[in-house]
């Protein structure tokens, strides 16, 4: 097992630098720079660029420099933790990320564990109870949740906040605790403004990992081991929840390890929509404004959270199912 | 059925004490289709001790019997009618016997759990899929033991340890670490006897135990349960379409159609009186040793009819070579004692008559 978590680490660090090549070149790719952005920006203003000014940019940047040169610079900065700087913000990538990272985590999470909190349960229930009235409801909500984009649900309740709660919506912070240092109240500022995030971003994921649960216990609950269980006088709760649910995990947990990514970039559309400054709207005008340093750390994070995830899932399958066990 | 339930434990079965007599039992199950009447009022008893075999076609309702007594038909299924007696005896109480109506218990409640696994248990056909795959051996017999017997950890595990021994398990401390993939189908299947052997069962249900197992590893099982059955003076429910099983080892055998019980008899009356044509047909179907070749085997004419439609009269009658026109496709004959130890439900041997059993 352990010779084959660190097989798996070195063909992550072969999979890491192909991405990072591929990815740096994808995001160089689009005609122009942000250079060209930037001039054109100062000539607009009516200030005249000279041939001086831009040369001196150009150095700064190293954009004469041959793009695997360039490329080696980052990469080597990379590792050694120097990001790069935004062309955008004019600030190191390092500092620009770390702001906000704490927030979008924190989200994800949550709503992650909301998510999971919700449909394990009830997909079991789902699933025992089929083909009942409440299996009924459950499906009617779980079809609504897949099908209503979660841009609409964010819109939709931010209404409900702002009519029926009269809650300030948008952003994190009421007005007042916005620049305010830390205090208990504006924790609890904090966290009225945040569920309605966490409720969307729960909503759509809830409803995919409930049906899957249900379909997935579903077949189990139909295993001679069931009956087995069964037949040894065990409480039906126990024989639901440990002889059955375990062994109908798999999909969930490889859903689980793919969605680690999505803790990065999962909440863009809402976090736009709702203007939450959370990393993803971030990434979206990085990868629009072509920022170089700052689109290309990005996309390297949620390459790493991919591959990390994947790792993470293999090794929490092995624990849950004894049959796919590594020598 | 007309017969009145005493509640004494003498047998139809000379000689013989009952530890569970079914009684009419309908077992029906409410699916999209329509229902489907799996059970139409069996009636049979089984006795302490001894092997008995049940047997009839695929879809004559010998599982679900099992699952019925050990009320654990699940939905869409339900039992809709009839009496389950079980007749437990207490060895701390001087054998006393006590008479359970599992009927009245409910199928997951405290009082059949309590049963379930202690008092009964099942082997099930495929040795393949009834052990949990994320779960080690010892871990899920250790699981019946420390349920039912009241002891830790470390003595369950001893247990757990000297069953597998006493299945003939090589290795048996090493086999308790390991996983039900890890095992060959002969050695799970020791596996799942173990288990259901973990807490000395008074009746054990096995159903069609060796269909999935080749003939050495068959005959290795066979004669495992045999000689567990004496060591433990257990009742064993041998439910197969092997009549060569039966024949190696049952004391008593039942006969099943279509959801009931047409033929209860001693070994060698099942082999060599049988009374019901149905009996007979089976018999007839099947190759002998010293037949002649130009002999044809004799398949039984005609299909089950489907359980969801009734049949009026003798539910075997369609098949029938000897059915009696005006009688048998008319009415419903009832099982009745035609010898000693021998029950049987036709009216070839008794005029006794019993009203439509359909439940609606």
């Amino acid at each position: 097992m352990i010779n084959y978590i660190f097989r798996r680490i070195g063909y992550m660090m072969v999979t890491l630098a192909i991405i990072a090549v591929l990815g740096y070149l994808i995001v160089e790719l689009p005609p122009g720079s942000y250079l060209e952005f930037e001039i054109a920006r100062l000539r607009q203003q009516g200030g005249n660029v000279s041939q001086d000014q831009i040369k001196a940019l150009e150095i700064r940047y190293g954009l004469n420099d041959p793009t695997y040169v360039r490329f080696f610079k980052w990469i080597t900065g990379f590792v050694r933790g120097d990001f790069g700087e935004s062309f955008q913000y004019r600030q190191e990538v390092k500092d620009l990320i770390g702001q906000r990272l704490a927030f979008t985590i924190s989200i994800s999470v949550f709503s992650l564990l909301l998510a999971w909190g919700i449909a394990v349960p009830v997909g079991v229930y789902s699933a025992t109870h089929r083909n009942t009235i409440p299996d009924y409801i459950i499906t009617v909500i779980q079809f609504l949740g897949l099908s209503i984009p979660s841009f609409l649900v964010a819109l939709v309740l931010m209404v409900v906040a702002q009519r029926v709660f009269g809650q300030q919506v948008g952003g994190l912070f009421s007005d007042e605790f916005q620049n305010a240092p830390w205090s208990f109240a504006r924790f609890i500022d904090l966290l009225k403004h945040l569920w309605i995030p966490i409720v969307v971003i729960a909503f759509g994921s809830t409803a995919g990992l409930s049906r899957i649960m249900r379909a997935n216990l579903l077949d189990v609950l139909g295993m001679q081991y069931v009956q087995t269980a069964r037949s040894k006088g065990l409480k039906e709760n126990k024989v639901i929840w440990k002889h059955a649910v375990k062994n109908a995990m798999h999909p969930l947990i490889m859903i689980l390890g793919g969605s680690l990514p999505g803790i990065i970039s999962g909440e863009t559309v809402v976090a736009i929509v709702m203007n939450i400054p959370t990393v993803g709207p971030m990434y979206f005008n990085a990868q629009l404004n072509q920022d170089l340093y700052l689109a290309a750390t990005f996309l390297m994070f949620l390459s790493i959270l991919g591959v990390l995830g994947n790792l993470l899932a293999d090794i929490a399958l092995a624990w849950v199912d004894p049959r796919i066990r590594f020598e | 059925m007309n017969q009145s339930s005493e509640s004494t434990t003498k047998s139809v079965f000379e000689g013989e004490d009952t530890i569970i007599k079914v009684r009419d039992l309908h077992t029906y199950f409410y699916t999209d289709l329509g229902i489907s009447r799996a059970l139409n009022g069996v009636n049979l008893e089984i006795p302490r001790g001894k092997v008995m075999g049940v047997v009839g076609e695929s879809g004559c309702g010998k599982s679900v019997t099992a699952l019925s007594i050990m009320r654990m038909v699940a939905k869409p299924g339900k039992i809709v009618q009839g009496d389950i007696t079980f007749f437990r005896k207490d060895k701390k109480k001087n054998d006393a016997i006590e008479e359970i109506n599992l009927t009245k218990l409910e199928g997951m409640g405290p009082e059949m759990r309590s049963i379930r696994g202690a008092q009964m248990s099942m082997i099930f056909q495929e040795p393949m899929t009834s052990l949990n795959p994320s779960y080690t051996i010892g871990d899920q017999i250790m699981e019946a033991i420390i349920l039912h017997q009241n002891v830790d950890k470390v003595e369950a595990e001893r247990r757990a340890v000297e069953i597998l021994d006493g299945v003939g398990m090589a290795n048996p401390s090493l086999i308790v670490k390991r996983y039900p993939h890890e095992l060959s189908g002969g050695m799970r299947q020791r596996a799942m006897i173990s288990l259901a052997l973990s807490c000395t069962p008074a009746v054990l249900f096995a159903d069609e135990p060796t269909t999935a197992l080749d003939v050495t590893t068959e005959a290795q099982i066979l004669d495992l349960m045999r000689d567990l059955q004496k060591r433990i003076d257990m009742s064993i429910v041998f439910i197969t379409h092997n009549l060569g099983v039966v024949a190696q080892m049952c004391d008593y055998v039942t006969v099943m159609y279509l959801g009931r019980v047409v033929e209860q008899a001693t070994i060698d009356d099942t082999f060599y009186n049988p009374m019901h044509p149905y009996t007979s047909s089976l018999l007839r179907s099947i190759p002998h040793v010293g037949s002649h070749q130009k002999d044809r085997l004799k398949p039984i004419r005609g299909v089950v009819p489907d359980p969801y439609s009734k049949v009026k009269g003798c539910p075997f009658h369609p098949r029938c070579d000897k059915a009696m026109r005006g009688l048998c496709d008319v009415k419903v004959p009832g099982l009745t004692v035609v010898g000693k130890s021998h029950t049987v439900r036709c009216f070839l041997h008794s005029d006794v008559e019993e009203e439509s059993t359909y439940v609606q």
